[in-house]
């Protein structure tokens, strides 16, 4: 039985690159945990993905032993959590399983956007917060300046944060210390009612759903009947432990103020959500744990497999496989004029979306099109009916609607001042509504943006990152719905409607959308034996016209003394695009012209 | 006793013109030439089993084969009379261009057996002669044409290439006229295409090209004006009177084998395709060693059945009598465009679909 005054649970805090997966590493490494040879890896990282993008995406939590200074062995679990703001809720509910987190900020490039959303996070959350200024080592490192930013920004007391090297190594001991004396040991009751929040859970091949908890009050353990509070399901425990850098430790039970795991056979993961509350049937708790939320997609695109129908099965498949680890994923079929059998997804946000594409063609080796992401548009018919629309094809024509209503989002820009007017300007032109501004820490501004989620989906941070020589981040959250001039813009291939290129943009950005597409369509469609007009129509009125010409010559007239080879490789490079072909109508578009069309750059 | 087609490559020129692309030099003496002559003559005597073939073309080209002079094209073509059957009627063609040729080496070589002459005429403009860094004039091709008559040749064809640098739709037809004048059996004609590497392409910024409506009225204009003058369109670069089509030409559409002899030539042979070694030297000093079995050869791709499909539609398209394709696999949107007609059984591009042959071959594969 673990003592509770002896447990110490926390995370780490950081925007991408300042050092959380390498601190992490070595906080296991300093105790032993894990020899130096298998750090290699950052072992908080699992997916292939994840380590090449150098970012947490799924939440993991380590249980190591640490032997302070005043001679006590503790008990720590280290949650991590995603960095990115897709995942804020997830980040929360991770947060909620601790009492204290590291906030490692970059010596050499102080607080970012992302950082300071999670600091908030944090906060909101009653955690300790314990500044650590890391990359102390690197000659830029501005380690005083750095401490200022965050008394100023986040306004918590840094003075005495360690200066580190997670990279070199350098002081590690130190934060272990301060994680010891500044936070809070958990409280909870270990006889009463069982009370264990989810905070991430995954699906694996043996063990089924594996549901990572933290237990706020009573025992859980191997043979209870347990039941998730908010999806109702019950289920059997078959194995109940933590977690150490080397894999399960499944100790059987786990009490109050302790971080674990457990397994139950059970198939769906949509049963055990994130932030539900896992009591025990024969003696539940009176009420679940507060901040349950149902987590909802925001971002919808369209995934067909390139090659046509028949891979349609096989992208089936690997939807539902990724489905089985990552409940807030939702997907359901549909078909298109222009694609034919595909799927329309829902995700947490752009990030998430570029993840879940690139595992489907990395890990499933699918070729996809994938059509414009679009978020969900609330709709109020002249019949007093309210709809939500994630999809154009849905979009009702102009004189059903008495309003329409976009998602918005509450923006955190967080930059060095030099480049304040060119993002101010960069939010202008996205339709933002400026909140305030303020100076931080000399040289760097905050500022809040109310923003269309519509226009941060299209091309914002690109642009953003762009016009500041990538020295800006951004954070968002949403803030509900704003009536707005909404339309939709249709495309038209040799007369014929293209369904997979349509999309819902504002009034004013209209025309300049439709020219930008249409000449993209112009000049990425391969010439055909007739002319073809492309066209973009707004409620069937043509608003933007090019015109791909006739093809007028492709020969090869010489065939020197009977060698045809070069005739014959001509024809070999034909066969391989044309595999990839597709028929828009009347029209012949290959999968690269279509991603171009659809690609976001201006 | 299976028909089969000789082709002869001189990879020799009197210069190199500025637009071309093909394997053949400027770079020669007579030593060279001999030993060259030596070689072919060796390829010729060391192909095995020629006696199970019956020889219906034998086509010397280049290059500019009458640099070999016409005593050594008579020891080679004398080599091919020795080693193997010809056909009753065989065309013998030799392509030579003005200047290479005088009126007795035409007659030496009409009377040796050479029953068809290509000359390459290319314009009928001076300056544009020039500018290709042809070694000779407009009057230069008219008397080797008269002379080549003389001699008693009375197959002949000429090549002219339109959409040429600093010519317009008016310099392209009076280039033509001049020919039709001549009356040749058989004109071939091509749209010049400007091929990397060659001097005119590094130098394309100092011409005007017709731009691509420009080629296109001159391919009508050359179309109609032969067309109006008799001339029969039966393939794809090729017009000819009635009655002399090119039989060589048209046998490599209809897939008819055929075997390459000399530097660089490709051979279609017991369903290979395959070509002996590029270099002059590389090639001489193989047949020295006795080389010649047919597995010797570079390049060598043995066409599998569905190729061959494949092949016989890529190729026959390049006839006007078309390629024999079942009609439900002919995208309707070819007749739509006016590009092709179907009858018997037949697919065939019209002069509008000659022009985009490619893209209807790439419509037409599965």
């Amino acid at each position: 039985m673990t003592d509770i005054s002896k447990i110490r649970n926390f995370s780490i805090i950081a925007h991408i690159d300042h050092g959380k997966s390498t601190l992490a590493d070595r906080l296991l490494e300093y105790t032993e945990a894990v020899s130096k040879r298998e750090s290699v890896d950052r072992m908080l990282d699992n997916m292939e993905l994840e380590r090449e993008r150098g970012i947490t995406i799924k939440a993991r939590a380590v249980n190591f032993k640490y032997q302070a200074d005043d001679g006590n062995i503790y008990d720590m679990n280290l949650i991590d959590t995603p960095g990115h703001v897709d995942f804020n809720y997830e980040v929360s509910r991770s947060l909620q399983s601790c009492e204290g987190a590291l906030l490692v900020v970059d010596a050499t490039q102080g607080i970012q956007a992302q950082t300071l959303a999670n600091a908030y996070l944090a906060v909101d959350n009653d955690l300790e917060i314990l500044p650590v200024i890391n990359k102390m080592d690197l000659p830029s490192a501005n380690i005083q300046g750095t401490k200022d930013e965050i008394e100023e920004i986040i306004g918590i007391p840094a003075e005495d944060a360690p200066a580190i090297s997670a990279k070199m190594g350098l002081n590690i001991k130190d934060v272990l210390e301060q994680i010891v004396k500044a936070v809070p040991a958990p409280v909870g009751d270990k006889d009463a009612p069982l009370k264990a929040l989810i905070f991430d859970s995954y699906y694996d091949s043996y063990k089924g759903v594996v549901v990572y908890i933290r237990v706020k009050e009573g025992t859980v353990k191997v043979g209870d009947t347990v039941r998730m509070m908010h999806t109702g399901a019950e289920f059997e425990l078959v194995e109940v432990g933590t977690l150490s850098a080397f894999g399960f430790n499944p100790k059987g039970v786990l009490t109050a103020g302790e971080v674990g795991y457990l397994t139950a056979s059970i198939k769906n993961i949509a049963d055990t959500e994130v932030g539900d509350t896992v009591t025990l049937v024969e003696r539940p708790a009176d009420e679940p744990l507060p901040g349950f939320k149902k987590v909802l997609p925001m971002v919808y695109s369209g995934i067909y497999p390139a090659e046509g129908a028949a891979r349609y099965e096989d992208l089936k498949d690997a939807l539902d496989k990724l489905r089985l680890n990552d409940s807030a994923f939702l997907f359901e079929p549909e078909t298109s004029a222009a694609l034919g059998f595909g799927f329309r997804c829902g995700f947490l946000g752009l990030l998430h979306m570029e993840i879940i594409q690139e595992r489907l063609e990395r890990e499933f080796n699918l070729d996809l099109i994938t059509t414009a992401p679009s978020v969900i548009y609330r709709i109020t018919y002249k019949n007093g009916e309210v709809k939500f629309i994630d999809n154009p094809t849905n979009y009702p024509s102009p004189d059903e609607i008495e309003e329409a209503a976009e998602p918005i989002v509450r923006a955190t820009i967080i930059t060095p001042t030099a480049y304040v007017g060119s993002i101010m300007e960069l939010c202008q032109d996205r339709r933002g509504m400026f909140i305030d501004m303020k100076y931080v820490a000399g040289d760097r501004a905050e500022l809040h943006y109310e923003l269309p989620l519509n226009e941060i989906i299209y091309d914002f941070f690109d642009s953003l990152k762009s016009k500041t020589k990538g020295y800006a981040s951004l954070d968002y959250e949403p803030d509900g719905y704003k009536a707005s001039k909404l339309i939709k813009l249709d495309f038209l291939l040799n007369g014929e409607n293209v369904d997979a290129l349509s999309f819902i943009v504002h009034s004013e950005k209209s025309y300049a959308r439709a020219r930008r597409i249409v000449e993209k369509l112009k000049d990425n469609i391969p010439r055909q034996l007739f002319e073809i007009p492309v066209q973009a129509a707004v409620g069937g009125k043509i608003i933007a016209r090019e015109t791909i010409r006739a093809l007028r010559k492709d020969v090869l007239a010489k065939c020197y003394g009977g060698d045809i080879t070069r005739k014959k490789k001509l024809l070999e490079k034909q066969k391989e695009g044309k595999k990839k072909m597709r028929s828009l109508g009347s029209v012949e578009l290959s999968k690269e012209a279509f991603m171009a069309v659809l690609k976001m750059d201006e | 006793m299976e028909d089969l087609m000789l082709y002869y490559h001189v990879p020799f020129c009197v210069s190199k013109c500025a637009y071309c692309a093909f394997y053949s030099t400027p770079q020669w003496d007579e030593p060279l030439l001999d030993s060259y002559t030596e070689a072919l003559i060796r390829q010729t005597e060391g192909f095995e089993g020629s006696e199970g073939f019956l020889v219906t073309s034998v086509y010397f080209g280049g290059g500019t084969p009458t640099v070999l002079g016409a005593l050594r094209l008579c020891r080679v073509l004398d080599a091919v009379k020795r080693c193997f059957k010809l056909k009753n009627g065989a065309e013998i063609t030799l392509e030579a261009n003005p200047k290479t040729v005088t009126y007795d080496d035409l007659c030496i070589l009409r009377k040796a057996g050479f029953n068809r002459l290509s000359l390459g005429a290319q314009s009928f403009n001076d300056p544009t002669l020039r500018l290709l860094n042809r070694p000779h004039t407009a009057e230069d091709f008219v008397a080797c044409f008269k002379n080549a008559d003389l001699a008693g040749f009375d197959n002949v064809n000429a090549d002219l290439i339109f959409a040429l640098p600093n010519e317009d739709e008016g310099a392209l037809s009076y280039s033509v006229s001049r020919l039709i004048e001549l009356k040749p059996k058989h004109i071939s004609v091509y749209g010049l295409s400007l091929e990397e590497g060659t001097p005119l392409f590094d130098n394309k910024e100092k011409y005007a090209f017709p731009a691509e409506d420009g080629e296109e009225r001159q391919y009508c204009t050359l179309c109609k004006l032969l067309r109006d003058s008799g001339y029969s369109h039966y393939e794809i670069s090729n017009f000819a009177l009635d009655g002399y089509e090119a039989k060589h030409n048209t046998g490599y559409w209809k897939r008819v084998p055929y075997f390459g002899f000399g530097a660089g030539a490709h051979s279609f042979f017991r369903n290979r395709r395959f070509e002996t070694p590029r270099d002059v030297t590389a090639y001489t000093e193989k047949t020295k060693l006795g080389f010649l079995s047919p597995t010797d050869y570079e390049n060598a791709e043995e066409i599998t059945e569905a190729e061959a499909r494949e092949e016989e539609i890529m190729l026959s398209l390049r006839l006007a009598e078309g390629a024999p394709i079942a009609l439900e696999k002919v995208p309707s949107v070819i007749f739509e465009t006016g590009c092709g007609v179907y009858e018997n059984g037949r697919l065939s591009l019209t002069e509008k679909g000659f022009r985009v042959s490619n893209a209807i071959i790439g419509m037409l594969m599965n």
